[in-house]
Formats: C-alpha cells, sequence, structure tokens
C-alpha cells in the first residue's frame, strides 16, 4: 500500500517518494488518505466524513469506495 | 591537482563535463579543472568559475592520436594529472587506450573494453535477465524486409533504435523505414526494433569500483524534459528495488568507473530501456544532495580514502535554468586562433 508511503503536507501537496509521482489533494482526499494510510476503517471514515460534511453516511460511504477506487487506478492501493 | 573534463557543451542539449567540473569543484576547491571542447563556442569555454583553462579537441572521428598528443600537450604546459571524458563518441578510445594514459601520467577510472560492450544494446536482454528484470521485445534486423517483419510481429508504435545511438518511436511502416535507414547511415547495423512499455521512467546514476562495490547511488524520475527527452526538471526518489538493481548490477560485473541506468518502471516491474557507461549530464544533481560521484571517483583513481555513504534524501528537487552570460570575443579569438584559453 503506497500511500503509507506518501509525503502529505499541510497543503495537501503529495509526493510519492517511491516513483517520484506528485499529487494535489483537496481537504476531503486528505483526510482520508490520512486515515487509510492509519489503518482506519472505511466505515470509521464515512462516519467522520458524514458529520464533517452534513451527508448521509451511506453517500459518505459511497464517495470513500469511490475514491479508493481512485487511488487503486493511480496505483496508490493494491 | 589538475582534472581534464569533456563534454562541456552546456547547450539545451547539455554534455555532463560542467557537472563534473563543477561536483569536483566544490569538493576541493584547490582542484583546477581544463575543459576538453569540440567547439569554439561550447559555453564551457567561457564559464571561468567553472573551467579554469579550455582546450579546443579535434573530433573523435579523427582518431585517437591527435587527441593523446593534444593531452600529452597540456599535461607538459599546462599540467595535467586525471581526464575524465564524458561523451559516448570519445569513449571507446579512452577505453582502449587507457593504459598508454596511464604511462603518460594521465589517470582515467573506466570500464574495460567488455564491461563497455555490455553496454551494447544487443547484450541488454542478456544484462536484465541476469539482474532478474524485464526487457521490452526486441527484434535484430539488418535489412528493410526484417525489419518488416519485425514492425509487424512487434505493432505499432514501436521504437526504431540504433545498438547504440539514436531511438524514434514509429507509428507506421514508412516511418520505421525513414529511421531504420537515417540510423543505419550514421551507426551502421544491426537497427533494434523495440516494443513500446509504459510506467514511469526513473534513473539512476552511479559508479563502481571495479571491485564489485558501490561508489555511491542516486535514483531520480524526470518530471519535465526537453524535447530530446533530456531532464530539466528533476526530484529524487528512493525505489528500493531500484537501488538494488543498480547495487546488484555493478557486484554482478564490477564495474568500473560511473554509469546510468534508465529504466522504465511500473510498480515492482523494473524494465531497463539503457546503460549508460558514464556521467549523464545531471550528474550535479547527485552531487546536490551529497552523493559527490565526480570527487569519490577521483579519490578511488589517486587511493584516497572517501565518504562513499548511499543516503541521500527523497524529494529533492533539481531545476535546469538558461542564464546569459556576457564576456568579450577575445577569449573567442584566442579559442579559434590558439585553440585554447583561460578559463
Amino acid at each position: 500500500m503506497r500511500i503509507e508511503n506518501l509525503a502529505v503536507n499541510k497543503n495537501g501537496f503529495a509526493f510519492d517518494p517511491t516513483s517520484g509521482e506528485t499529487f494535489t489533494l483537496n481537504e476531503t482526499a486528505k483526510e482520508i488518505i490520512e486515515d487509510l494510510a492509519r489503518g482506519v476503517e472505511e466505515k470509521e471514515i464515512a462516519k467522520k466524513l458524514s458529520e464533517e460534511y452534513d451527508v448521509t453516511q451511506e453517500e459518505a460511504m459511497n464517495d470513500v469506495l469511490d475514491f479508493k477506487e481512485k487511488l487503486k487506478l493511480y496505483g496508490l492501493l493494491s | 591537482m589538475i582534472i581534464a573534463v569533456s563534454g562541456v557543451n552546456d547547450t539545451d542539449n547539455p554534455g555532463p563535463g560542467i557537472g563534473v567540473a563543477r561536483s569536483l569543484k566544490e569538493a576541493d576547491s584547490s582542484i583546477k579543472t581544463v575543459g576538453l571542447s569540440y567547439d569554439v563556442q561550447d559555453p564551457g569555454n567561457f564559464m571561468d568559475f567553472v573551467i579554469d583553462k579550455s582546450y579546443v579537441l579535434t573530433y573523435p572521428s579523427q582518431g585517437w592520436e591527435p587527441i593523446f598528443n593534444r593531452l600529452l600537450y597540456i599535461k607538459e604546459s599546462y599540467g595535467l594529472d586525471a581526464v575524465i571524458p564524458t561523451l559516448d563518441a570519445e569513449l571507446p578510445s579512452y577505453i582502449k587506450y587507457q593504459d598508454d594514459l596511464k604511462e603518460a601520467g594521465i589517470k582515467t577510472f573506466l570500464p574495460n573494453l567488455e564491461q563497455f560492450e555490455l553496454r551494447s544494446k544487443e547484450n541488454l536482454g542478456d544484462i536484465s535477465e541476469a539482474l532478474k528484470i524485464s526487457y521490452p521485445k526486441t527484434k535484430k534486423v539488418f535489412n528493410i524486409d526484417q525489419l518488416k517483419k519485425a514492425v509487424n510481429e512487434i505493432g505499432f508504435p514501436c521504437v526504431v533504435k540504433g545498438n547504440y545511438y539514436k531511438a524514434y518511436k514509429v507509428k507506421s511502416l514508412p516511418e520505421a523505414v525513414y529511421y531504420f535507414t537515417e540510423i543505419s547511415n550514421e551507426w551502421g547495423f544491426p537497427i533494434l526494433v523495440q516494443e513500446i512499455v509504459n510506467g514511469d521512467e526513473l534513473n539512476v546514476i552511479g559508479a563502481g569500483d571495479g571491485k564489485g562495490n558501490l561508489l555511491g547511488l542516486v535514483a531520480i524520475k524526470k518530471m519535465t524534459t526537453t524535447h530530446l527527452g533530456k531532464i530539466w526538471n528533476g526530484v529524487t526518489i528512493r525505489h528500493e528495488k531500484l537501488l538494488k538493481v543498480a547495487e546488484d548490477f555493478v557486484a554482478e560485473y564490477k564495474w568500473r568507473g560511473p554509469f546510468e541506468l534508465e529504466c522504465i518502471v511500473d510498480e515492482d516491474n523494473i524494465i531497463l530501456i539503457e546503460i549508460n557507461p558514464r556521467f549523464p549530464a545531471w550528474v550535479y544533481f547527485a552531487t546536490g544532495v551529497g552523493v559527490n560521484l565526480p570527487k569519490r571517483v577521483l579519490d578511488v583513481m589517486f587511493d584516497k580514502n572517501s565518504d562513499m555513504s548511499g543516503d541521500y534524501e527523497s524529494g529533492k528537487m533539481m531545476v535546469r535554468y538558461t542564464y546569459e552570460l556576457i564576456t568579450d570575443i577575445e577569449k573567442l579569438s584566442e579559442l579559434a586562433t590558439k585553440g585554447e584559453s583561460n578559463g
């Protein structure tokens, strides 16, 4: 799981020290990546997001799963 | 100590010479650098903050003797302890005649001819196998019929390349035939037809001591390149598998001197594209992150102890830029008439 190695700064700029790839993350993406890298469960992440952004837990869960697919596309998650 | 470097053509298609000279000067300001140039207008001839003395040489295509005599002249008139050649076209001669240079009191630190031949693209498949990495599907061709067969088998787009120099991406048979003719006219045969592989272009610079030990390694990703594919901006990375491949390469082949590995990397799949038996033009990048390979090579040449640590940080960027230097035409006049000038 390469996201564990991602160096993410406070502005949401992420650098992958293995491949040299860089990414610009919005606040939500940054939060999800940091939580996934810490091993937080998807359910927990969705719950937290639903409270922060005033959406249902189901909507938040869909967004988390959708974002995880994007991370796989970039080779950051297996 | 007086060290000569070639490749002082610090243009938009830069040679490695200025990076090598800058690395040496930064490590030891008492080192005098001599620029060996093939064109009076090479920028390095005017960069007196890096090059102390410049000499114009005849092209390597004119044979070894004029170059050797020029080096003897430099040794006699200015002094010369070692030479670091950095250009592909001159390396075979320097490698072949390194013992003559040694006898004349001019040190080098180069691979032997057998090691040099390893970089031939014909041999990269075997090296890749020995290093347990991949090599793109490649066909060797000597005529148009073989070329047609090879491109049909590999499919378009593919790459048509020379055994040592030049590579072009082609999308059709007429394009393939055009570059086949162009490369073979200039560089001879065989011509190689190679599949295109996808992934990140990652490069490693390093040097070996000739006994299987590393003098240092730095891996980078090219972030932006010129239209010739030369690095403009880059970032250091720590791809441990790629670094291990470079380490294995030095150990397996007892590589002597500097090298650059050009690879395409898709996750953990490493595909070897090219081995350059010299410093790349971005050699100063490694120096800037703490791995001064020209100085380490020099230390080995002169049997000095050197810091051979492999530590460097990932996430360090190299940003190349253009700059204008204003000087007097007198310097050009000296180079054009006498073939030498003070830096």
